[in-house]
């Protein structure tokens, strides 16, 4: 008969794959159980901390950690892809946006230039500092981006909470009792913000392989930096926040699809749609929160058009995306033994 | 895991395993023992390090018994696994030696006066410092 920790403990084990489990439960019931004599195993749950390690093994295991699935081998491929991915999309898109501004600075009227520096010194020292660290943080995911590639992920891990900070200012508004209006573009701002936080934390766990580009690192940065400066210099009456980012995505996929076409190796692996498919559904989140406020009855009708095709192409091409990588994965599957992920340090 | 370096859980994990094959409760004792307590294993911990250890040919399962109708698997050391443990051993203690060099030209250099008396304490890998 099993006692009521036992029961409670195959309870916390549910977390676990159920292929982890076939192998691995037994074993580590029967460790786990070890320490308690008769009279506790009737009486206590297991300790938070005990649940927090098996919730950290099964995200490991989901993760392309060793004994992972091939399909886990891909998920976890694709999550790392995908921070990488939003780590370079969120720093190329806050280096263009500072490096227009200061262009733009530097060539504005008096009058213009007097208010972009109020901004910074028209509210005293306090408020000065606090708006300069928000027009300086963001650009931490840049250092995000180079701390990843060298494979420093502690680093890289604070510098993506850094650069995140900015979007938690409603809260510190709000405990203060200003006043704070959010709207869903401000809300999936954050999130995909966030949601790339966890990423980082989730898929780049020790037995991880380092985070690898299918293209050049500095290239892939300086082209995103080009692509969405560019969009928005030439189509600057139609472009809104997430204009650029959105374009950027737009592209790479555009990108994958002819790579694909021509046969290219970059193209083979699954986690490259897929990490595209999530990429372009967060974009889209905040794009649609943006479209909202568009539609607002002073916006243009050119700044809803835009958005709208935008949408339209972003949503067509993360379905797309999706499809293909799940083809490729299922297909990559059944080439691949059942064992760990692909790269993984030996 | 050469490639991401030893983790101070996997040391001790591999240090538990030098003189026996050892089950997971086991395990979890002796490196409780051995660092006296300083490292306390999770049984989630322990099983995410013995995964990373056997994929990466350090350990390896010695057998497997049955303990009260459950699966009981006692694990070894192998030979690449003891090798492993050697350099991180040497390397911890090569650590050790230099931070002694150092506190003990800095007591000896001019102006600086020790704040502890007596003998000097072992290095983190049981070498003399």
């Amino acid at each position: 008969m099993t006692s009521l920790l036992e029961q409670r403990y195959r309870r916390v084990l549910r977390m676990l794959p159920a292929s982890y489990r076939a192998e691995r439960e037994e074993e580590i019931v029967d460790t786990y159980l070890e320490d308690f004599d008769e009279y506790e195993r009737e009486e206590l749950r297991p300790s938070w901390r005990e649940v927090a390690s098996i919730a950290a093994l099964a995200v490991r295991t989901r993760m392309g950690g060793p004994r992972a699935e091939p399909r886990y081998a891909v998920a976890g491929a694709t999550v790392r892809l995908f921070a990488l991915l939003s780590i370079l999309m969120h720093g190329a898109r806050e280096l263009t946006d500072r490096a227009l501004s200061l262009a733009w600075y530097s060539g504005a009227p008096a009058h213009e230039s007097a208010l972009f520096i109020s901004a910074f010194e028209a509210h005293g020292v306090m408020e000065g500092v606090r708006a300069t660290c928000l027009w300086l943080l963001p650009l931490c995911w840049v250092a995000a981006y180079a701390a990843l590639l060298r494979d420093r992920r502690r680093t890289a891990f604070v510098f993506t909470v850094l650069a995140n900070l900015p979007g938690l200012t409603f809260v510190v508004d709000w405990a203060t009792g200003w006043p704070v209006s959010l709207d869903g573009y401000s809300v999936a701002f954050a999130a995909s913000g966030w949601l790339t936080v966890l990423a980082v934390v989730c898929a780049f766990h020790s037995s991880a392989p380092p985070a690898r580009l299918p293209v050049p690192p500095g290239l892939a940065l300086m082209g995103s930096c080009v692509l969405m400066g560019g969009s928005i210099v030439v189509w600057r009456d139609g472009a809104d926040s997430v204009w650029s980012s959105g374009t950027a995505c737009v592209v790479a996929a555009g990108c994958w699809f002819a790579a694909r076409a021509r046969g290219a190796v970059a193209a083979a692996d699954p986690e490259v749609p897929l990490a595209l498919a999530l990429l372009s559904c967060a974009v889209l989140a905040e794009r649609a929160g943006m479209l909202v406020l568009l539609m607002e009855p002073h916006m243009s009708d050119l700044h809803v058009y835009a958005a709208g095709a935008q949408t339209a192409a972003l949503t067509a091409l993360a379905a797309a995306l999706a499809v293909a990588g799940s083809r490729m994965a299922r297909r990559s599957r059944k080439q691949l033994p059942a064992r760990g992920e692909r790269g993984s340090p030996g | 895991m050469a490639s991401r370096g030893m983790t101070q859980t996997a040391f001790f994990v591999l240090v538990a395993l030098t003189d026996e094959p050892r089950h997971g409760y086991g395990i979890v004792q002796e490196v409780d023992a051995l660092s006296d307590g300083r490292v306390q294993l999770r049984i989630g911990t322990l099983y995410g390090v013995l995964d990373r250890l056997a994929e990466d040919e350090l350990i390896e399962l010695d057998r497997e018994e049955a303990h009260q109708g459950r699966l009981r698997r006692y694990y070894r050391l192998t030979d690449a696994g003891e090798a492993a443990l050697s350099e991180e051993a040497e390397r911890m203690a090569e650590g050790a030696r230099t931070a002694a060099r150092r506190v003990a030209g800095r007591r000896g250099s001019p102006g600086k006066q020790s704040p502890v008396h007596g003998t000097v304490r072992p290095g983190l890998a049981g070498g003399g410092a």
